[in-house]
């Protein structure tokens, strides 16, 4: 994902687009697609604002963990550990290795409905080679090749983007609904519940356990920094807008239909009727590619986690003998998440719930990292900036209060039905 | 660890830093020579006087005798006391240096605390085709 | 499964024994998480306007599909996944409907017309999947799929209104 940063100017400038376009393809998810197909189709674009403030708080979270990673050498759980001794740190890893495993289920779910649509082969039969193709990847393929090619792959998904052009809509009344602003058929309490699904979207906390493991494993220092900065800063950004986009198209098409979407095979509509047959290949390519990216990124963090809370060796850039338990653990991770998967369960509601859960484990990952983030022995000179933390606190603030509200909502919502 | 009591002698003079055992070595990853990570401190073993026994005046103060991990760690998190045989200790002479991490001066492979790591590898994961391929 | 009224602390603080939970406060905590179980799931005009939203909003996703099927916008494989994605929905609906114990005379009528026009929703359906599958010129044709679900639209559209004003 961050190309070599030697070399002729050519060649660096080639690694700051590489790495950026890669950040931007990574961006999406099985979660952003839903949750922004979903909330585009039920509320247009009323709730805009809380991805804007879902990807300034993963850009400073990334930013973070990225730099601790870098300075001290250390991944995320490890300094969780450290932190919060073995007691809180065991019930912190339970929770967030639940929610992640909930993730790669979801992702692997993803790619499968992807595949559905492409092939009309029902989704079932496409999960065990879904959950096989991610486990051949992270057993054999280089990190540095699997991020960047499921990342440019999955920026075909820029396609919504495009569709929207093509659709032609009225541009000034999609500029009226950013207001944020219940709409007449919805209450408050959805309202909320979605926002906090869209904001546990943004942020999901397996990206950080991921990109400071994603750090170590490509042996990042403290010179690498400007290059992660980059990606992060202007990669996330352009995902966001991504996200935006594919709310958009569901405002543009299904919302005035009285659609609410349900199934994946809703969220292509706008696309195909905007771009038609091609726009239909690119978004199936697009899908299938960030799924499958974020079943990778998924899978490597409950390894990760694990690896990193006992202590075992970890890391792709060893041999899978060198680091046997975490291959061992990741390889039960995609059975167990087969196995839920075969139940027949929806694979778009475990999503759904997965985002919201997301966003109630937010607190367990941010925190400690933002303790170390400003602990010189780890990161000497590199401790958080007082703008970063001022930044950080208020950031906190709407993390606990977005996790603390979630599960009220559910139950007063009912999931957001 | 860093704390006295009367009939000990003074701390003797070292030189370098005073770690807080807690602190600083406490739940910290544990690397063997090469970098490659063994374990964690799930906890310590302290030598020195037997409980409720009264230290006789002059006594040596306590060393840390070894690191431990394994069992301990669950008897740790939800309390009890594994029996001494089944503690998994890495020896203290083996520590060659404690920083944000603890390395160690000899090679993780032998240890008992790569029991575990090593059964896995042996019985399921070098046995899967590539499982002994290098990815770089 | 998270839906458990016991996980909602109000009836809880309300009860007299606060913290301790003697057996009647056990019952009328049990007998507010009933109330509040059936409060949620709502009675059978509830039930049914959800059943006919939801069954909505798949029918015209599916005529939207199908048009763009028409147009030639879509692929025959997104096709029919669309389909079958909102058969499903459909057959979600009309269970629920189903499974509903209406206790008046009216409530027993509404269960009753709904059942009807969410079978007129699958049968539109299973035109519609037929004129896909087919499409070799015979019948049914896919504007005789789009007739079919635009009846169980408008079908729907009355249901809304019925239930509505009661």
């Amino acid at each position: 994902m961050w190309g070599p940063n030697e070399g002729s100017l050519v060649k660096r400038l080639l690694g700051v687009a590489l790495g950026v376009l890669t950040a931007i393809g990574g961006f999406v998810d099985i979660g952003d697609l839903v949750t922004n197909a979903v909330v585009g189709s039920r509320f247009g674009l009323s709730l805009v604002w809380v991805v804007a403030i879902g990807v300034l708080g993963i850009i400073l979270f990334a930013n973070m963990s990225g730099r601790v990673a870098a300075v001290s050498g250390r991944a995320t759980f490890e300094v969780i550990r450290e932190r919060l001794g073995p007691r809180a740190g065991l019930a912190n890893l339970s929770a967030s290795f639940l929610i992640n495993l909930m993730t790669v289920t979801a992702e692997i779910g993803g790619i499968a409905l992807s595949l559905q649509l492409a092939s009309s082969v029902y989704y079932l039969l496409w999960i065990p080679v879904a959950a096989l193709a991610v486990w051949l990847v992270i057993w054999r393929v280089r990190f540095s090749i699997m991020e960047n090619v499921t990342g440019l792959l999955g920026l075909t998904l820029i396609i919504f983007a495009v569709a929207l052009f093509l659709l032609k809509p009225d541009w000034g009344s999609l500029a009226g609904q950013l207001t944020p602003a219940v709409p007449q058929q919805e209450t408050v309490w959805t309202y909320s519940y979605y926002a906090i699904a869209l904001f546990g979207a943004a942020m999901t906390p397996y990206e950080v356990f991921f990109f400071s493991s994603g750090a170590v494993e490509e042996g990042w220092t403290a010179k690498d920094l400007g290059q992660s900065r980059i990606n992060v800063l202007v990669g996330f950004p352009l995902g966001g807008l991504l996200s935006v986009s594919i709310a958009a198209c569901a405002a543009v098409v299904l919302l005035p239909a009285g659609i609410s979407v349900t199934s994946l095979s809703q969220v292509v509509l706008p696309v195909a009727e905007g771009a038609g047959k091609l726009g239909l290949a690119f978004v199936l390519v697009g899908m299938a590619a960030a799924t499958f990216g974020a079943a990778l990124e998924t899978t490597l963090s409950s390894g990760y986690t694990l690896a990193q809370f006992f202590g075992w060796s970890w890391g792709k850039f060893r041999r899978p003998a060198e680091a046997a338990r975490f291959h061992l653990s990741m390889i039960v991770c995609l059975l167990v998440g087969i196995a839920v998967l075969a139940t027949g369960v929806d694979p778009v509601l475990v999503t759904e719930y997965s985002v919201v859960f997301s966003a109630i484990a937010l607190p367990l990952t941010y925190l400690p990292i933002l303790i170390v983030a400003n602990d010189p022995q780890y990161m000497r000179e590199h401790v958080n900036g007082s703008a970063v933390n001022v930044l950080g606190m208020v950031y906190l603030v709407i993390i606990l209060l977005a996790s603390i509200a979630a599960i009220p909502l559910m139950i007063a919502t009912g999931a957001g039905s | 660890m860093t704390s006295l009591h009367n009939p000990l002698p003074p701390v003797p003079h070292v030189a370098g830093r005073i770690l807080d055992a807690q602190l600083h070595l406490m739940d910290r990853q544990v690397l063997d020579h090469d970098g490659v990570p063994v374990t964690t401190v799930d906890d310590l073993e302290v030598s020195g006087p037997a409980l409720d026994v009264e230290i006789p005046p002059g006594t040596e103060p306590p060393v840390i005798t070894a690191l431990l991990t394994g069992s301990v760690l669950g008897t740790r998190i939800f309390g009890g006391r594994p029996p001494s045989s089944r503690l998994v200790r890495i020896p203290w002479t083996d520590v060659a240096e404690v920083g944000v991490v603890v390395r160690l001066g000899v090679s993780g492979e032998p240890l008992d605390a790569s029991w575990v790591e090593r059964w896995v590898r042996d019985k399921i994961i070098a046995r899967i085709p590539g499982g002994r391929h290098d990815p770089r | 499964m998270l839906n458990t009224p016991a996980l909602n602390p109000a009836p809880q603080s309300r009860t007299p024994a606060a913290g301790r939970l003697t057996p009647p406060s056990l019952a009328a905590l049990a007998c507010l998480s009933l109330a509040l179980l059936t409060g949620c799931s709502g009675g059978t005009s509830q039930s049914v306007s959800t059943a006919v939203k939801d069954s909505s909003s798949a029918v015209a996703t599916a005529r939207i599909a199908l048009r763009q099927d028409m147009d030639g916008k879509l692929t025959r494989a997104a096709a029919s996944t669309s389909l079958d994605d909102e058969l499903k929905e459909i057959q979600t609906s009309r269970s629920t409907v189903l499974k509903l114990s209406p206790s008046t005379q009216e409530d027993r009528d509404t269960q009753k017309q709904a059942l009807d026009v969410l079978d007129q929703c699958a049968a539109g359906f299973t035109t519609a999947r037929a004129a896909l599958a087919g499409n070799d010129g015979g019948t049914p044709s896919l504007p005789d799929g789009d007739k079919a679900l635009a009846d169980a639209q408008d079908a729907l559209k009355q249901l809304e209104d019925n239930v509505g004003s009661q």
